[in-house]
């Protein structure tokens, strides 16, 4: 009994201790938050910490939208999408012929597509960057389209032969005594029965390919081509010429997409994410 | 047609675009690194002498000292923040609810995070306010632009969205876990040092594997961060090597000397991968 009481009070003691914790961890949203807010004499002049209470932002949201940020989003959003399903459906494809069709050497075959992951990007900007102006698709969306599906094909395909593995053998054994080809397998019995890693898929890569910076500032130069964290930093550079609060502003909306993303996947995403962070990470 | 023969099709798209957009640049990279290709005029082969300067020419010293100081600290402070995070948060009430919050900083991508700290870190920014408030003006500085203090700057805006992902390996380690042992060796008294480094961190340990080869793998090739946050600067001083090769490379136009890091950090990075895809590949194995 006596140990149970000392339990509860360290629980309640503890319980209020993490709230402190967790609120000045997560201050800094509160202050881009808040300086969202502000014109650019208030933040200049005033308190960092001062809350001003208006509609500040929606000025700032458009004034950012007009600079650049607009065209980085739409930008981040179609290869986010198109980027994402291609390489999605290319894995999808990959990993049901290594492990359904049995492949010879499967695993060799995997290796090869996983070994993409194994290298940190500055191995591919250089020749990527040469072969993109020779190709006359540097600077293009279909260039970065292109890069983008690439570079997700391999963890994408890690994870869905993991899927493969667990699917039992005898709804395929089934559908080819009925007659069914490869492509209907697919088709009728994969594509409905992989739903869910599918979503997950597509979701962490359509983060990956948002969050990227890198391949956009080697890959892309102009505002209707270059993503959003590129837009998003080449404000930053420029500034003093743009204001704080507009480029936090601009911060915020380049946030919101993936932290929905995660709030929706959050179950799933633990998972998901050990799994990809490797893949993310930079 | 048999399977074996249609797989080809059905692999084909994958394995050509891997090969064309990542497999071809790497093999081009690890050629170029033995070549002065400057991107103007004809490369000649100059053997390892891109290499010999890496490590000797004294230019370059301090982007390895700071991707060194890179590795160890990024690494290390996500690893046991995010442990210490999900360790205090299993047991309260709401935990799910914490994890949500610590976790946010986790889902901003490296380059907002990075000019998110560039406003706080700001000589007339929020750190530095806040520093007065609290009555230490005399600590006051200019985080981003004094050297050592603008490395150790980027790694705490670094640690702030790296560690959340580090809490969701953990709080799966953790809930694992049977609870007995732990009970009873809170019934015994034991302490709450004693208990982490008794039991629970050998129960948890190939989380905290998982955890550190990733947060290795991550943190030697930053470079989104501190793109953003100084760009390596001032006058080169907070370079890492993923930024140097940026420089040589995008910047300078030394596409050899740049190809030649570029593949340093590669023999990193494979050495870390190893041991980590070691790891996984026959945790799965052994779970199919």
């Amino acid at each position: 009994m006596k140990y149970k009481t000392k339990e509860k009070i360290k629980t309640t003691f503890g319980f209020f201790g993490m709230i402190i914790i967790v609120i000045c961890w997560i201050y800094p949203v509160f202050f881009l938050l808040v300086n969202a807010n502000k014109t650019s004499a208030q933040y200049a002049k005033g308190d960092k910490t001062e809350i001003i209470f208006g509609n500040q932002i929606f000025e700032n949201i458009v004034k950012a939208w007009n600079i650049g940020l607009g065209d980085g989003v739409l930008n981040s959003l179609f290869y986010g999408l198109v980027g994402s399903s291609i390489a999605v459906f290319f894995a999808f494809l990959a990993a049901f012929a290594i492990v359904r069709l049995k492949m010879n050497n499967g695993l060799w075959w995997f290796l090869l597509i996983y070994s993409g992951t194994v290298f940190p990007f500055q191995m591919f900007l250089i020749p990527l960057f040469e072969a993109y102006v020779v190709f006359g698709i540097y600077n293009t969306k279909f260039g970065l389209t292109l890069f983008y599906v690439a570079i997700c094909i391999p963890f994408a395909t890690f994870v869905l032969r993991g899927f493969f593995l667990t699917v039992p053998w005898e709804l395929q054994e089934a559908a080819k005594v009925e007659g069914a080809t490869n492509f209907q397998i697919i088709y009728k019995i994969m594509m409905p029965l992989a739903k869910a890693p599918l979503m997950l898929v597509f979701l962490i890569q359509f983060t990956w390919i948002w969050n990227d910076l890198l391949f956009g500032m080697v890959l892309s130069r102009s505002v209707g081509v270059r993503p959003v964290t590129t837009a998003l930093a080449g404000m930053q550079s420029l500034y003093r010429q743009v204001d704080a609060p507009t480029i936090l502003t601009a911060t915020l909306m380049a946030s919101i997409p993936t932290l929905l993303i995660f709030l929706l996947l959050q179950k799933h995403f633990i998972r998901g994410l050990t799994l990809g962070s490797m893949n993310a990470g930079k | 047609m048999k399977d074996k023969q249609q797989a080809y099709f059905y692999i084909a798209p994958a394995v050509i675009l891997v090969c064309l957009i990542l497999i071809y640049p790497i093999i081009r990279t690890f050629y170029m690194s033995f070549t002065d290709n400057d991107g103007l005029n004809p490369p000649n082969i100059i053997g390892l002498a891109n290499y010999s300067r890496l490590f000797f020419d004294t230019q370059y010293i301090l982007p390895i000292k700071n991707t060194i100081i890179w590795t160890i600290f990024a690494s290390f402070f996500p690893v046991t923040i995010g442990f210490l995070f999900a360790y205090s948060i299993q047991f309260l009430p709401r935990s799910n609810f914490f994890q949500i919050l610590i976790y946010i900083p986790a889902t901003v991508s490296a380059a907002a995070a990075g000019v998110l700290f560039g406003f706080i870190l700001d000589t007339s920014g929020l750190f530095n306010a806040i520093l007065t408030i609290l009555g230490f003006e005399e600590l006051t500085r200019d985080w981003l632009f004094q050297i050592p203090e603008n490395t150790y700057s980027m790694i705490t805006a670094y640690t702030w969205q790296a560690t959340g992902i580090n809490m969701m390996i953990f709080l799966v380690g953790l809930q694992g876990l049977p609870k007995e042992p732990m009970e009873a060796a809170k019934i015994d008294g034991a302490s709450g040092f004693t208990l982490i480094f008794k039991i629970i961190i050998p129960m948890i340990m190939p989380y905290f594997v998982i955890a550190s080869l990733l947060a290795l793998i991550n943190s030697f090739r930053v470079f989104d961060s501190i793109w953003v946050m100084t760009m390596g600067g001032p006058a080169r001083s907070s370079e890492t090597l993923a930024v140097t090769m940026y420089r040589e490379g995008f910047i300078l136009f030394d596409l050899g000397y740049a190809s030649a890091v570029a593949v340093m950090l590669s023999l990193v990075g494979i050495i870390f991968s190893y041991f980590y895809l070691k790891l996984v590949l026959t945790k799965e194995d052994v779970g199919n």
